[in-house]
């Protein structure tokens, strides 16, 4: 059984700024890191394989960057990486970014599974998994929180805002997952240490015969603007606390 | 020329331990603290990263870590629980008497052991055998093909849970520190008991116990070494092993230093954060000065090991210096925090009463002082 799990290198919003005067977004110290949801995407796999045999193939593509992330991946149960890293794609939006992955799947060739992240902790567009699916024929099942797999089957239970719902596709199919699938093991020491003697293959453009206008982004974003709460804490007392409390309330728009 | 620089997978490594000891140990400590009991949770999830193993070798399955990365990966785990760090540390310390003298066959033995999952403990003090380990009075006889040992380990980390120990022992009690000699003892030979636990003041997730040994047998081929270089191997294995004391501290000044640095910022007197005062800002440049001090002496010490250049003097520099350093720290820390500092509710008491330890354990920093002022009038 051969699973290619997608993953995102993005920053760390942890190391993100927001200053709080021009909201500005400072990334500037910021290290990249897989996306969290798509390290339960590649534990998913990690798991299938384990459970039933396998290979397991971990994608991604991205600005020149991405070419760093591979020993993190394949630390973590990859048996392969293959990543598209190029300034052209730096900027890509879900279409670009799922235009090049069906790219590079169609290179990898024959596969069972793709698994994705849910949405990137970055954009959480939560379109990159689904594009991919419908560039590649194959049909997909999104919110995923459960999954089995029997023979040619998948099962799968989507958590929805309104309940459960549980599928079966037969493979090969495209999966999205959310976090509460599993719980990402970290790597051990040994594990860390052979990510350096897996296979790694970086694919180009050029390669893959994508033309430029295939991976242009469809959406520009012209500026960014960090959110910030300001809080304060005002105390009314005395007989006329309520009269003034809907005062405030009223002058901040709130009732 | 002197490369302080980490590789890609050094960084992946410390990335885990982080990972670790924020999901893992983090949220368990407090508990632990007040129970006392041994985290064996934590321990097999600790065991699966590889993390009881840190120095084994390659060849016997393990990830061979230099000691310059043991310590970093000590300081990290040391920032969550010290007692854990130190769970660990036991295991290092148990190690090296077999890397530096053991036999291909002994290396064989006693890493299977590890690499299976086991814990190990050194067993050198006695009730009457602390500083001057040369006192010990566990006896060696050896009958035919046998060792037999008698005698009372005692304050031994991992005692209660290891899998193997390295046990020393007097062949002849008049020839003092040239009638020692060290073996490896498995736990399941017949005649070895532990004793209670030691209800401790800090460093309450490691576990401490007596060992007893009443007509053990083990098979001659578990000396290590020759008859009588028992002191030699526990006076190297101990230098080889100081840095990673230095370390566990060195992740406590720290994790007090954090925890100071946020409080301070967050805790208004006088209408304004307590970190406004110079007195306190002064306190707390003082506090990073100290750590970050102690850490480069402790990744000397661990350079000088990994580059097979002497370091008994650096090693026991970096011990003192870094327990020295953990206790003065954390007492700050203490003071920073006020009487919410004093309080059990929050974690700098605990943090206070983990650095003790660190100027006792693995030779008391009086007899460190020993050590270097011996080196240096030598
Ligand atoms: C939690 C814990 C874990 C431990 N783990 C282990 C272990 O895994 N394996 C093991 O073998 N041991 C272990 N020990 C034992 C530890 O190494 C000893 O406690 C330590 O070496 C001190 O010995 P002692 O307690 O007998 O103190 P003593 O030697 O009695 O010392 C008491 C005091 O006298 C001072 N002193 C003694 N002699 C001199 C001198 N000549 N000059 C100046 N001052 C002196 C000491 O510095 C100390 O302040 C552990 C101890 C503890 C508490």
């Amino acid at each position: 059984m051969k699973i290619i799990t997608c993953y995102k290198w993005a920053l760390d919003e942890e190391d993100i700024i927001i200053d709080k005067q021009s909201r500005e977004v400072i990334t500037g110290r910021a290290k990249y890191r897989i996306s969290p949801y798509d390290r339960n995407a590649l534990e998913c796999g990690v798991r299938f394989a384990e459970a039933n045999g396998g290979e397991i193939v971990a994608l991604t593509v991205g600005g020149p960057e991405t070419a760093g992330s591979t020993k993190d991946v394949l630390s973590r149960g990859a048996n392969r990486a293959v990543y598209i890293a190029c300034p052209e794609l730096a900027a890509a939006d879900s279409a670009a970014t799922s235009r090049a992955l069906a790219a590079a799947v169609n290179k990898i060739g024959d596969f069972d599974l793709i698994i994705c992240g849910e949405g990137s902790s970055d954009n959480y567009a939560q379109q990159t998994g689904p594009r991919l699916a419908e560039l590649l024929g194959v049909p997909v099942v999104s919110y995923v929180s459960k999954a089995e797999i029997e023979g040619n089957m998948l099962r799968a239970e989507r958590k929805l805002e309104d309940g459960m719902e549980a599928v079966e596709t037969p493979l090969p199919a495209l999966i999205t997952v959310l976090p509460d699938i599993n719980e990402a093991r970290i790597p051990s020491l040994k594990q860390i240490l052979a990510a350096g003697r897996k296979p790694v293959d970086p694919f180009t453009i050029e390669d893959l015969n994508l033309p430029a206008d295939m991976i242009k982004p469809l959406s520009a974003r012209l500026s960014t603007q960090g959110a910030v709460t300001d809080r304060r804490c005002v105390v009314l007392q005395g007989d006329g606390a309520a009269i003034e409390l809907v005062g405030i309330l009223k002058s901040e728009g709130i009732c | 020329m002197y490369d302080m620089s980490l590789t890609e997978e050094e960084n992946l490594m410390i990335q885990s331990v982080k990972e670790f000891t924020q999901t893992t140990i983090a949220p368990a400590v407090k508990e632990i603290d007040i129970s006392g009991e041994f985290p064996w949770d934590i321990v097999n999830k600790l065991i699966d990263l590889g993390l009881h193993a840190m120095p084994v070798p390659a060849e016997y399955g393990g990830p061979g870590l230099s000691s310059v990365m043991s310590a970093i990966l000590a300081e990290e785990l040391a920032k969550g629980c010290p007692g854990i760090a130190t769970t660990v540390g036991a295991n290092g310390l148990t190690s090296y008497p077999i890397l530096l003298t053991g036999t291909e066959a002994q290396k064989k033995l006693y890493f299977d052991l590890l690499m299976s999952g086991k814990l190990a403990a050194f067993c050198l003090t006695e009730p009457n055998a602390g500083s001057d380990a040369g006192a010990v009075a566990t006896t060696a006889v050896k009958e035919g093909g046998e060792y037999v040992l008698n005698g009372q380990k005692t304050f031994i980390t991992n005692g209660g849970v290891a899998g193997v120990y390295t046990v020393f022992a007097t062949q002849d009690k008049s020839k003092g520190i040239k009638g020692l000699s060290a073996f490896i003892v498995e736990r399941d030979r017949p005649g070895i008991s532990v004793g209670k636990e030691e209800n401790k003041m800090g460093i309450r997730a490691s576990n401490t116990t007596d060992v007893f040994l009443e007509n053990v047998r083990i098979p001659a081929d578990h000396l290590l070494g020759k008859e009588g270089e028992g002191f030699k191997i526990a006076m190297q294995t101990l230098d080889k092993a100081r840095p990673i004391v230095g370390a566990i501290s060195v992740g406590l000044s720290q994790a007090a230093l954090d925890a100071s640095i946020k409080y301070s910022k967050e805790r208004q007197q006088f209408g304004k954060p307590i970190c406004a005062n110079q007195a306190l800002q002064f306190m707390l440049a003082d506090m990073a000065i100290q750590t970050e001090a102690a850490r480069w002496l402790v990744h000397r010490a661990c350079y000088l090991i990994d580059a097979g250049l002497p370091y008994g003097k650096e090693s026991a520099i970096a011990k003192t210096f870094a327990s020295d350093t953990a206790m003065k720290v954390t007492t700050d820390a203490v003071q920073i925090f006020g009487g919410y500092g004093y309080s059990r509710d929050y974690p700098i008491e605990k943090m206070m009463r983990d650095a003790k330890i660190m100027q006792i354990f693995e030779g008391t920093n009086q007899v460190q002082r020993m050590v270097i002022a011996g080196q240096l009038l030598r």
